[in-house]
């Protein structure tokens, strides 16, 4: 699940390099998402940052 | 600046992001540093980052496409910095030995700053987009490489990961490949 983000942008990058930039951006706001996502599942737990 | 001098600086920037990853990877591979899940992210918002600048390699530079960049950096940089404040109180431990002076997320927060900062002056030469884009013509050169080499180092991490986390999340804090055994 953790290499999606990567699976996504590299089919953006592909589209891109088959000239479909609708695509790639299509891909690459996927991928985009799904890191976002799994950032919000690795920070689940609470900053300790009191002195 | 002209469309030209543009597409050439923006074929450095990917170099610089590919170094960047190629060094990610010579920690892991050749000193076993096995990245945690927040590194895993960092480097995927380096390549979010990459995507707008490579999509200026092909499609000439757009204003969007450096938004793209722009976005990709500011998404790797929140990433890193949550790293850096998980263990910025002193005695709250470290992941991965530092790098002259800094550990490696600090250098991806400097780094994904430097994306945004290097977007924002490319935005300021307006000449670059006023003039038209021939997007039929092969890629060749520098911005040919800098694209091949950017696609080969993320493929590289789409295995990397897969090998490393196998097809779930990753471990806090990995101490061996999932899929293989390979750091032994």
């Amino acid at each position: 699940m953790m290499s999606l983000p990567f699976v996504l942008f590299a089919c953006a990058i592909g589209a891109a390099w088959m000239r479909q930039r609708g695509v790639s951006l299509g891909f690459w706001l996927v991928g985009l998402v799904t890191m976002l996502i799994l950032f919000r599942v690795h920070v689940s737990e609470v900053l300790s940052i009191q002195l | 600046m002209s469309t030209e001098l543009s597409r050439l600086l923006n074929a450095l920037g990917l170099i610089a992001i590919s170094a960047v990853l190629t060094m990610a990877f010579i920690d892991q591979v050749w000193f076993g540093e096995l990245p945690c899940p927040l590194c895993i992210l960092q480097r995927a918002g380096l390549i979010a980052a990459g995507c707008g600048i490579a999509l200026n390699i092909v499609f000439g530079p757009k204003p969007s496409q450096y938004g793209l960049a722009i976005i990709g950096a500011i998404a790797s940089a929140a990433i890193s910095m949550r790293q850096i404040l998980q263990h910025i109180v002193p005695g709250t431990g470290f992941y991965g030995p530092p790098v002259w002076g800094l550990h490696l997320y600090t250098w991806a927060f400097l780094f994904a700053v430097a994306i945004v900062l290097g977007s924002g002056l490319m935005l300021l030469g307006d000449r670059q987009f006023s003039q038209v884009q021939p997007i039929s013509g092969r890629l060749k050169g520098l911005p040919f490489i800098a694209l091949l080499l950017f696609l080969v180092l993320t493929l590289a991490n789409v295995f990397s990961t897969l090998a490393l986390c196998g097809t779930g999340l990753c471990p806090e804090e990995p101490v061996d490949y999932e899929l293989f055994e390979l750091n032994d």
